[in-house]
């Protein structure tokens, strides 16, 4: 068995109206990053919010490094940044902060010291100007991002869980933040995030899990996922001329599930059972002049389509989720 | 489930942030100037008044025929010396419709306070008619009257055949009021009065602190959701601790204010009571002590008598910690299901009832202290923590009574607690409209 920062095992969670989560169950090894993907409503911020305790579940059990997540300063070992982001604003930036850090459990002194490094390190207290003399409503919007990541890792989490982490964060501090990802991981420490920008999740993650409507799509390794996706899309190209003449092989449900038409290339994906060797040798068969016809891995954003469906998509698209 | 370490962080961010804020800094500082200014300044006022008043000043209409009105008017004089001297108008019965106008038109033209109707009825010792501008201040009346009484009385006497300097010695009668209070053990040091006003100033410092703190972590509560960061707090401490800690941290604000205006007040009183004494005369000394007691010019062992024993001042303190208690969960569940500051009047409306009920009946309750009324406000718990102190500093109440009524607010307390906890744990970090009670029902069926 792998060592695993978070196992989850068939979780639910409803409510009066709906089912939130309805029977996940997730392995997220330590030291990775991993990716939470998913449309609007599909329950990660629940399946975030049960890891972390603040809600909880129906059924089903969480374990945090090998022990159950309500053993006793288990959730301390994580560091939480939420989607919804807010400060005390009234109160002192160093106060905030070692107010952050005690609540998980990290003893006064050593936290004020924390807070020092941490203003230093993000450029909060500089020669010139010490912003953590200042209250939260004094700074900058990009600067509260600041002192909200610096509250997320100041307690040095073993777990840093980011609940679409790259919403409303300006190119400074997107950048900042994919450097400190980096960074934990390197260090060792476990990453999950949730987000529906794929593009993001693709660069970034080790693994990812893609959830819908409280289900489970898929889990794994990117490459692996990607790899398993891999043989069924092609992208194809004939002269302009001859393009009607694949029409009627595109068309053929038995062998073509979508053809996308890229206008430059269509993006082909096969049908179930299907082979890309029958679809090559149709295309030829036509009589139609090939430029390019190629098996290509698919995106995480193809794969997402594929599993989810454009519905979902539409629906993920429209908001954070 | 509550972790003491983390309620200890919590707690110390309440206090401390409250604390250290300029608004408390400023509302301790005032607090007994603002005291000061509307309980001991009237009776300063009143104090300084009383040689000028002009009760004096009035029309003594005489239709008795007997010469009354002369007396009364000698003996209105004698009795506020400073006072412009009555007019008598000795007119018939025929004329007395006439010479009433003609005195209207002298009181709306302010050429006196009012005037004096005295006839036949009066000397049969039946009625006396008063009419003026001050004709609603009770206590002008009296005064009035009381030398109205003596006089007619006097005369009365006189037409019995009693000699005229020996009715005088005898009406002269100044009575210099003391009182005293029994309770149950006997006599006790005090008198009525002070316990009147120690008991109502104890309430009123109940219902005030409760009502203020209690909309304080409202506003608390509600901050953190509408700025987010109840999130981030969640996810490290739970919401039990953190209700907790917040009850305890702004409890103890209050109790700090209540502990500083005792302080500073006690100081303004020991370097300005002399003070004022030496400016005002050996009566207003009382003044720096409690206004009400110096309008009545109570000397200052009344107010001192009126403390409560040890026993007592802990059953205050325990009624306030579990009033404040019981309506600091219920404001916080308020602030945790609400989202905007529109909803905040309407949400909290159920809780300010219940404050704001206990202060209706302070009045009946303090003319009545052993009524049905006032034991029943007295036992139901929403109104106990702040009728109960103001019976108990008035009368003995009985320790059956005393028991029910300390239990039921403790019962209340869990009560409030229970249901305050779940709508907290749910409403936190619930956004959007206010929820229904019906959906309140759910929440807390469902928090568990």
């Amino acid at each position: 068995m792998p060592d695993l920062a978070i196992d989850i095992r068939n979780v639910a969670k409803r409510y009066a109206e709906h089912v939130a989560v309805r029977n996940l169950s997730l392995a997220v090894p330590r030291g990775s990053v991993y990716g939470l993907l998913g449309p609007n409503g599909a329950g990660k911020t629940t399946t975030i919010r049960m890891i972390l305790n603040i809600i909880v579940p129906d059924s089903g059990s969480i374990s945090l490094f090998g022990q159950s997540h309500l053993s006793n300063g288990a959730t301390d070992r994580i560091g939480y940044l939420p989607e919804e982001r807010g400060l005390y604003k009234k109160m002192q930036v160093r106060r905030v902060l070692k107010f952050l850090a005690e609540l998980k459990g990290v003893e006064g002194k050593e936290a004020e010291r924390r807070v020092e490094y941490w203003l230093e390190r993000f450029e909060l207290k500089t020669p010139e100007k010490d912003w953590g003399a200042s209250k939260i409503d004094e700074l900058s919007r990009g600067m509260q991002q600041k002192v909200q990541f610096i509250g997320t890792l100041l307690h040095d989490p073993d777990l840093v869980i980011l609940d679409e982490p790259f919403s409303g964060l300006d190119p400074i501090n997107a950048q900042a933040l994919k450097d400190t990802i980096v960074d934990l991981k390197t260090r060792g420490k476990t990453v999950i995030f949730s987000t529906h920008l794929m593009d993001n999740a693709e660069r970034l993650c080790d693994s990812v899990c893609i959830i819908a409507h409280g289900d489970k799509v898929l889990d794994g390794d990117v490459a692996e996922v990607k790899a398993a996706h891999g043989s069924r899309v092609v992208a194809l190209s004939v002269a302009s001329e001859s393009r009607a003449r694949i029409a009627p092989v595109l068309a053929d449900r038995a062998l073509v599930a979508r053809a996308d038409d890229q206008n430059r290339y269509y993006e082909v994906e096969l049908a179930p059972g299907a082979d890309a060797q029958v679809l090559l040798h149709r295309v030829v068969e036509s009589g139609a002049a090939i430029e390019r016809f190629e098996l290509v891995q698919p995106s995480l954003h193809q794969i997402f389509l594929e599993r989810v469906g454009a519905t979902g998509v539409e629906e993920g698209m429209s908001g954070h989720g | 489930m509550v972790n003491f370490t983390k309620l200890n962080v919590v707690f110390r961010r309440e206090y401390l942030e409250r604390v250290r804020s300029r608004w408390f800094l400023i509302g301790t500082l005032l607090g007994p100037a603002f005291f000061f200014a509307i309980a001991i300044l009237p009776a300063l006022i009143s104090l300084r008044q009383r040689p000028s008043t002009d009760l004096a000043n009035v029309i003594v209409i005489d239709a008795t025929g007997a010469g009354l009105g002369g007396r009364v008017s000698d003996a209105l004089l004698k009795a506020f010396p400073q006072s412009p001297p009555p007019r008598v108008k000795v007119v018939s019965a025929g004329q007395l419709a006439g010479t009433e106008d003609s005195a209207v038109a002298a009181v709306v033209a302010h050429e006196a306070k009012g005037y004096l109707v005295l006839d036949t009825a009066t000397l049969a010792g039946h009625s006396v008619r008063y009419a003026g501008r001050n004709a609603t201040s009770i206590n002008d009346v009296q005064a009035v009257m009381s030398s109205v009484k003596e006089q007619v009385l006097a005369k009365r006497l006189e037409n019995e055949g009693l000699d005229a300097a020996r009715v005088r010695r005898l009406t002269d009668a100044k009575l210099e009021t003391r009182t005293e209070k029994i309770g149950d053990k006997g006599r006790e040091k005090g008198s009525g009065v002070g316990n009147l006003v120690f008991g109502y100033i104890v309430a009123f410092l109940l219902y005030m602190m409760i009502a203020l703190y209690g909309q304080n972590i409202l506003r608390g509560v509600m901050e953190e959701k509408t700025t987010r960061v109840a999130e981030v707090v969640v996810s490290s401490v739970s919401t039990d601790t953190l209700l907790a800690g917040k009850v305890f941290g702004v409890g103890l604000v209050a109790v700090t204010q209540v502990l500083a205006w005792v302080g500073l007040s006690g100081a303004m009183m020991f370097y300005l009571g002399p003070i004022l004494m030496e400016r005002m005369g050996p009566g207003a000394g009382a003044a720096a002590g409690a206004a009400a007691a110096a309008s009545r010019g109570l000397p200052m062992d009344s107010i001192t008598g009126a403390l409560p024993t040890p026993g007592a001042s802990l059953m205050i303190l325990g009624y306030f910690v579990l009033g404040f208690i019981f309506y600091a969960a219920l404001f916080a569940a308020v602030g945790a299901m609400v989202s905007s500051q529109e909803d905040v009047q309407q949400a909290s409306m159920p809780v300010m009832l219940m404050l704001i009920s206990s202060v209706i009946f302070m009045q009946p309750v303090l003319l009545n202290p052993g009524s049905a009324l006032s034991r029943t406000m007295s036992l139901i718990p929403f109104t106990a923590p702040i009728i109960m102190p103001l019976r108990m500093s008035l009368i003995a109440v009985p320790w059956y009574e005393l028991t029910a009524s300390l239990g039921g607010v403790a019962l209340a307390c869990i009560a409030a607690i229970w249901v305050s906890a779940r709508i907290y744990r749910v409403g936190l970090l619930m956004y959007g409209k206010r929820p229904s009670f019906a959906e309140l029902a759910r929440w807390v069926r469902y928090a568990g």
